[in-house]
């Protein structure tokens, strides 16, 4: 291969929120105060539901918001009385947020245009990033000529073009097709390791979450659930919300009692030994439940979904939903009758009251989570 | 929406941008909006003859006097007639156009036409074609002596004003209710028709509802429309007469301001048409406008 | 779909006809009577058929009527009309749209109402402040007392005098004031995506440039249409120009038009020259309305959305 030049590199910044909080009015707060940092470099997905605060989150770093208190704080600079352009942030828009009278090549050099470069240098770096991004081709048609993948890249390229080293991505995938969606993942995950600008990427897709991110923000109701790596999420969640959010199918939930020997059903079936008392909520996620291995709760399908590569079993205990993923291949039909296990190690407990995680509950699941950290 | 505090924030530059605009409105509309009251209780010397406050004077006089009760019922009527017909023609017109035939695209093109032709110079037309001695209506009146005669019957005048002014509102309303007629989803038809709704049954089942909007807008801005624009085709046409038959009000005022320079008189009858028109706007808008608002 | 639509079809043909007959009509005998002699409109009445004298009939307005200089001041009254609004209203309805100023509302509520009371209802009153547009401030100086504080200092009260009647300024200033264009661009606005004004400020575009490189080159299909719409009504204004010129040489050809037909009734007038001249005084709005008929209607669409 030939060697291409790399000097699209950022000089990547850490990023500070201290207290970082915002509300339109006394009874509307968006986002109460909020701290976290996160490092040089580091790719972090701030992922929750819609209407979570994440894209205000977001404009606030970027500067399309103001805050209403707190400091934010990017490469030891504060920031957050700054305009956009002095902050040092580029930003990949949701609909592209292409100009549309512009040629690609006036849309990623618009910006250099703006700060004053000469013709010939932002020719230079067009020409760089269109290289990179496989747009050279292109650099001559207008966005309405253009597919929505290279649409994506165009906007992409605007961002890195000025080599920002904060690189922020508003929800930027949400527009393309399955498999359009699944390419850029792999390119922007690429991209990342090439530019290494400390990016932000927002988004309610949990897939997207899981694979690109070093670490991820929960985020809900403007409050943080969690911020940890991929791993850790998935095989550890701080509450129930993110045991919910993550997986899919998600984690099943079930509230049980705890008499200080074990963990009861409403129904009275035992479901796992605990020394606690009172109210939890039992996590489990469907691939863990061992089917028909002489367990002993009782219970019988009520709907198959054949998904190919696995089979999805709907069932009840206790008038509460479970769901079981299955193997491919398992003899098992509509109405019949089921034993289940909870093997004790992939069980997760939370309060039922504050929806926390109880940590170390069953001894096993820690080594999951030690596993995790080694990780970082 | 919530990214309001990202909107530029300058202190004297959107002042400075809305500046020349401002001024001007602020001189040659709001200023004579409130001359008008303000005169009107004031009686006016033509000649610069200083004023003198005379309070509810001015509007005692003009209540009292038949020729502004006569110009205000004629105003009506007219507003009711030729309003309608100029809603109703061009909506007949729009529907029309809206179906694919071979007639609709030269009439998508002619019927705009008339926007570029003043009222005033299609008044001057109407003046000749409709003029009972070399007009159109000239044989007719020499088979049937006194058929036709705008010069001396008021009906007859009326009735070419209103087809003039019918004439000049047609590109207006005929656009922007063919638009609306667009905008319907063609769902809408299909859904109709397998509903077992026929074409003609369509119109008044879907289109005719679906435009309420459109109808309704035209009605309001033509309201207004037949009762200002209806000067250049008085003044072009009958001017006023005969004997006072076409004589609105908007007519009344430019004769008595400026022919008989009774600027008191006129700015009082200035006011209160503006209060008709404001209110006649306001009542739309809250008795009709309410009704007719579907979410697309 | 398959259905019967031959009634409707031929209805809504007849009627299309039917129309265009009443828009053409008038126009075509205009033509008509246009190019015959006024001998042949005294013996015939108003001509069906074109005859010869057309140019003869042109020539005649050329020479004998205003109406060349007076299409002069139409074109000077209808372009400034259509440039000043074009401009102003962009800029008024980017500062409401872009800027976050406290009175946005307000001040556009203020442009807005400008639209319900048309110029002609209060043309008594705008023909009093175009005689000496100084005499708002006059009234505010005398009101508050302070050009009795002025005498008293200076020896005489501060009475500005300008006069904009019989000024091209005069024929246009009070048609710009008003409120279409400001609304017209402001939902032009407000159909544009709220990212590309945050990618351009990421692009670190400040309000002139943000102005110039982006919102100008996208809103030109907007300034086209609110072009043809202002300079068409300029062009076809008639109570204004009549009381705000009071010379032949400054007023506008429309007026002139209709001052070609003669008050008092007696001798029939030369209708083939006032039909001549009808057809010269409409020849630059039909074509403008020729060739750029897609902006006028795009401009009547959304001037009411």
């Amino acid at each position: 291969m030939t060697a291409i030049d790399l000097s699209i590199r950022a000089a990547a910044a850490e990023i500070e929120l201290i207290g970082v909080t915002k509300s339109y009015d006394a009874k509307n707060t968006i986002i109460p105060p909020i701290d976290v940092t996160l490092r040089p470099g580091e790719f972090t997905v701030v992922l929750g539901p819609s209407g979570c605060g994440k894209s205000t989150l977001l404009q606030m770093i970027a500067g399309l918001e103001r805050v209403s208190g707190g400091r934010i704080v990017i490469g030891g600079r504060e920031v957050q009385d700054l305009e956009p352009k002095h902050r040092g942030c580029a930003m990949v828009f949701q609909n592209y947020a292409l100009y549309p009278h512009m040629t690609v090549a006036e849309n990623m050099a618009y910006s250099l245009k703006v700060a004053g470069v000469s013709k010939a240098a932002r020719a230079e770096r067009v020409a760089k990033v269109a290289k990179m991004l496989g747009l050279a081709d292109f650099l001559e048609r207008k966005p309405s000529q253009l597919s929505g993948g290279q649409r994506q890249r165009v906007a992409i390229g605007r961002a890195i073009i000025r080599e920002p080293g904060v690189l922020l991505f508003d929800e930027p995938l949400s527009n393309l097709d399955a498999q359009l969606r699944h390419d850029m993942r792999v390119e922007l995950a690429e991209l990342h390791r090439r530019i290494g600008a400390t990016s932000i990427f927002v988004t309610h897709d949990q897939v997207e979450a899981m694979t690109l991110a070093d670490r991820i923000l929960i985020l809900n109701k403007g409050r943080i659930e969690q911020f940890d790596t991929p791993k850790v999420i998935y095989h550890n969640p701080a509450s129930v919300f993110v045991a919910k959010f993550i997986g899919s199918p998600p984690m099943n939930i079930l509230d049980v009692t705890g008499d200080g020997s074990v963990l009861r059903l409403a129904d009275g079936q035992v479901v796992a030994s605990y020394a606690g008392k009172g109210n939890f909520q039992l996590g489990i996620r469907p691939e863990d439940i061992a089917v028909n291995d002489g367990g002993s709760i009782k219970t019988e399908i009520r709907y198959r979904e054949d998904l190919g590569s696995h089979e999805i079993l709907e069932t009840k205990i206790a008038d509460q939903n479970l769901r079981i993923a299955m193997p491919f291949g398992v003899e098992i039909d509509t109405g019949q009758a089921l034993s289940l296990s909870f093997p004790q190690a992939r069980l997760h407990l939370f309060e039922r009251e504050t929806g926390r995680a109880i940590s170390g509950a069953f001894g096993d699941a820690k080594s999951q989570s030690a596993a995790a950290k080694e990780y970082q | 929406m919530s990214s309001e505090s990202s909107l530029f924030s300058h202190r004297w530059l959107p002042a400075l941008l809305l500046a020349p605009l401002m001024l001007l409105i602020v001189l040659f509309f709001y200023v004579p909006v409130f001359q008008a009251f303000y005169w009107s209780f004031f009686l006016e010397q033509p000649f610069g003859g200083g004023s003198e406050f005379v309070g509810l004077q001015n509007f005692q006089r003009v209540l009292s006097d038949p020729e502004f009760w006569g110009a205000t019922g004629r105003t009506v009527i007219f507003m009711l007639t030729a309003s309608s017909l100029a809603v109703v023609v061009p909506l007949m017109l729009a529907v029309a156009a809206d179906r694919k035939i071979g007639m609709s695209y030269p009439a998508r093109n002619i019927l705009v036409w008339p926007k570029g032709i003043a009222g005033a110079s299609i008044g001057v037309v109407f003046a000749f074609i409709f003029n009972p001695f070399v007009g159109l209506m000239a044989p007719l009146n020499v088979l049937f002596p006194g058929l036709w005669n705008p010069g001396i019957d008021g009906t007859d005048a009326f009735v070419t004003l209103v087809a003039a002014h019918v004439w000049s509102g047609i590109p207006f309303n005929f656009v922007i209710l063919l638009a609306g007629l667009r905008s319907i989803p063609p769902t809408m038809y299909q859904a109709a028709a397998m509903d077992g709704a026929g074409p003609w049954r369509r119109i008044f089942d879907v289109q005719l509802p679906l435009i309420m909007p459109q109808l309704f807008l035209t009605f309001v801005l033509e309201f207004t429309e037949s009762i200002t624009s209806v000067f250049a085709l008085i003044d072009t046409i009958t001017g006023g007469g005969p004997g006072g038959s076409t004589t609105l009000l908007v007519y009344k005022i430019y004769v008595d301001g400026f022919r008989g320079f009774d600027l008191s008189g006129a700015s009082t009858q200035t006011a209160i048409l503006m209060v008709f028109v404001l209110l006649l706007a306001a009542c739309q808008f809250f008795f009709l406008g309410r009704r007719i608002n579907y979410e697309r | 779909m398959v259905e019967n639509a031959r009634s409707i079809n031929i209805a809504a043909g007849i009627l299309l006809a039917i129309g265009i007959l009443y828009i053409v009509g008038p126009l075509y005998l205009t033509l008509s009577t246009a190019s015959q002699s006024y001998e042949y409109m005294l013996r015939n009445g108003l001509a069906w058929v074109p005859g010869t004298e057309f140019f003869a009939n042109i020539e005649k307005v050329i020479h004998d009527t205003r109406i060349p200089i007076q299409m002069l001041n139409s074109m000077i009254v209808a372009f400034s009309n259509a440039l000043a609004t074009c401009v102003l209203s962009f800029l008024s309805a980017y500062a409401i749209v872009y800027f976050r100023i406290r009175w946005a509302g307000v001040v556009f509520a203020l442009i807005l109402a400008t639209i319900m009371l048309p110029l002609d209802i209060r043309v008594i009153t705008t023909y009093q402040v175009a005689a000496n547009i100084f005499s708002p401030l006059n009234a505010v100086l005398d009101f508050t007392g302070l050009n009795t504080l002025i005498a008293s200092v200076f020896g005489s009260p501060v009475q500005l005098e300008l006069s904009v009647l019989d000024t091209h300024f005069g024929l246009v200033a009070p048609l710009v004031a008003h409120g279409t264009g400001t609304f017209l661009f402001r939902q032009f606005f407000m159909t544009l995506p709220k990212d590309l004004f945050k990618a351009a400020r990421m692009d670190g575009a400040g309000p002139i440039r943000f102005l110039i490189d982006i919102l100008l080159p996208l809103a030109r299909t907007s300034f086209a249409s609110l072009f043809v719409l202002t300079f068409l009504s300029g062009w076809t204004q008639y109570l204004w120009p009549l009381v705000g010129a009071s010379t032949p040489d400054m007023q506008t050809a429309v007026v002139g038009l209709a001052r070609l037909v003669p008050d008092a009734d007696g001798q029939v007038p030369d209708f083939p020259m006032i039909m001549a001249g009808a057809v010269l005084v409409s020849l630059v709005p039909l074509t403008m309305i020729a060739l750029l008929q897609r902006f006028l209607v795009q401009g009547l669409v959304l001037s009411e959305k």
